[in-house]
């Protein structure tokens, strides 16, 4: 008897999940309610125990870390005196550049960017997708689609957002294309994850047209016209370039300039692209 | 009643710590997969429909987490509850070889099921490279983990079942 009714159990729920994949890879606000319900209850649990296991392994590798860290304070006061004088230097140019940036009247769109910082608080422990979730969302300005740097380079981008967190899934992650473009040569092309080179610290650059001139140490940066990520965030450096045997693009790999593994702060750009879009076509509306 | 609000709990903490603690040990190239475990030791100890249940929690749990489709981890999760749930009848305590084996077949059995429906349908073919590096290390640590959190769930399950016995009897 009871079996029995484990079987319909079974049977009912196994429907309703299958009826609930397919509404939702057709439309995923549907669950929203739900999510934002849970999240308010998770979220505390999950930054609280972030927190308590974090200061745990930074207490332990604090402490085995102390030997080395004599080493390295003597190899980095050597180091200090050196950059010191490569400061001055650099400030000197730096003026320079300020001056002659006037002088063309660049741009520094990279640096116009608003962000807000955060902290990921949960991982995905499993090696096959590479998403994580920050502490900020819905409440703090955070919207779908908008782009994650950190350590000066392109993270990923928020797929999810609730009134507390944000689940971002990183450039790495398998399923993860990004539309790119080469700096100095502006040649288009596609930065896609891919957990096989994923291991060696790689992603592959794909759809380069024969003849655009992308080589090996080329920065790649967004491109313009991608639809979600904002032009000019800088990804990567290039590397491997080769002709595919259909002679018609090239592709290679790219190493990333973010460090994935040791993520634990990152920024948010509240720029959207479509935002960014959208205002010089009311501009030319209203003309 | 009680055992279900302790398997709720435990979940919960499950969740927590596989997904905020377990990836800033960055010396582990895989860690165990900790919801695995809870689900089919329950549905071992429990029966088919403690096992759904579980799988349930844990599976919506996975399916918030993650944004794509909703649904894809509770099926899993679900039918792995129910069908651990039919080896209950060779369950007695202090066997250990059975649970260990089933852990192996479930988490082998959850990384095909995310190969096959997330990877393989995009025309990544190459089963051996995924199999050796991300699913042998994943089985491994599971198997290795079970050996303690099924001691957990068996004890709270006895913890338990000796409180609600000596309730009854002071009522009588």
């Amino acid at each position: 008897m009871e079996s029995k009714r484990s079987k319909y159990i079974l049977i009912c729920l196994t429907i309703l999940c299958i009826l609930l994949i397919g509404v939702t890879s057709i439309n995923s606000s549907v669950l929203a309610p739900l999510r934002t319900g849970i999240g308010y209850v998770l979220i505390p649990v999950q930054s609280g125990v972030n927190r308590v296991g974090l200061a745990i392994y930074n207490s332990l590798s604090d402490y085995s870390s102390l030997k080395g860290a004599l080493e390295e304070n003597k190899q980095l006061k050597e180091q200090i005196a050196s950059l010191v004088e490569d400061n001055n230097r650099l400030q000197a140019e730096s003026f320079e550049l300020s001056r002659l940036r006037k002088l063309y009247q660049l741009d520094e769109e990279y640096m116009q960017y608003s962000k807000v910082g955060a902290r990921v608080i949960a991982k995905d422990s499993g090696d096959w997708f590479q998403v994580f979730r920050v502490d900020k969302g819905s409440a703090d300005g955070i919207k779908e689609d908008m782009n994650v740097i950190a350590g000066g380079g392109l993270v990923g981008i928020v797929t999810d957002v609730g009134p507390n967190y944000a689940t971002v899934r990183s450039i790495i992650d398998d399923s993860s294309r990004v539309g790119a473009m080469a700096l100095q040569s502006g040649a288009n092309c596609i930065v896609a994850g891919d957990l096989k080179l994923y291991q060696e610290g790689r992603l592959r650059i794909t759809d380069i047209p024969k003849e655009g001139d992308l080589k090996e140490g080329d920065k790649i940066i967004t491109s313009n016209i991608s639809s979600v990520f904002l032009p000019g965030i800088l990804i990567g450096y290039a590397a491997d370039i080769t002709v595919d045997s259909n002679q018609l693009t090239k592709s290679g790999y790219l190493i990333p300039v973010a460090e994935f593994d040791t993520l634990q702060e990152v920024l948010i750009i509240t720029d959207l692209k479509s935002d960014l879009m959208a205002e010089p076509a009311a501009e030319s509306g209203a003309e | 009643m009680k055992q279900k609000l302790l398997n709720i709990l435990l979940i919960v903490l499950a969740f927590t710590v596989q997904n905020c603690v377990f990836p800033h040990i960055s010396f582990l190239s895989a860690s165990p997969n900790l919801l695995l475990i809870l689900t089919f030791s329950i549905g071992f100890i429990h029966g088919k429909e403690a096992g759904m249940f579980c799988g349930l929690c844990s599976g919506i749990l996975l399916d918030l987490f993650y944004s794509g489709p909703f649904g894809f981890f509770t099926l899993f999760y679900i039918w792995m509850g129910y069908l651990n749930g039919i080896f209950t009848k060779y369950y007695y305590e202090d066997y250990i070889t059975l649970p260990l084996l089933l852990s192996l077949i479930n988490d082998f059995a959850y990384n095909m099921y995310i190969y096959v429906f997330s990877f393989l349908i995009r025309n990544r073919l190459d089963f051996f490279y995924y199999f050796i590096n991300i699913m042998v290390p994943e089985i491994i640590f599971t198997v290795i983990t079970t050996l303690l959190i099924y001691r957990i769930v068996l004890i709270s399950t006895k913890k338990i079942e000796e409180w609600e016995q000596r309730r009854d009897t002071t009522i009588v």
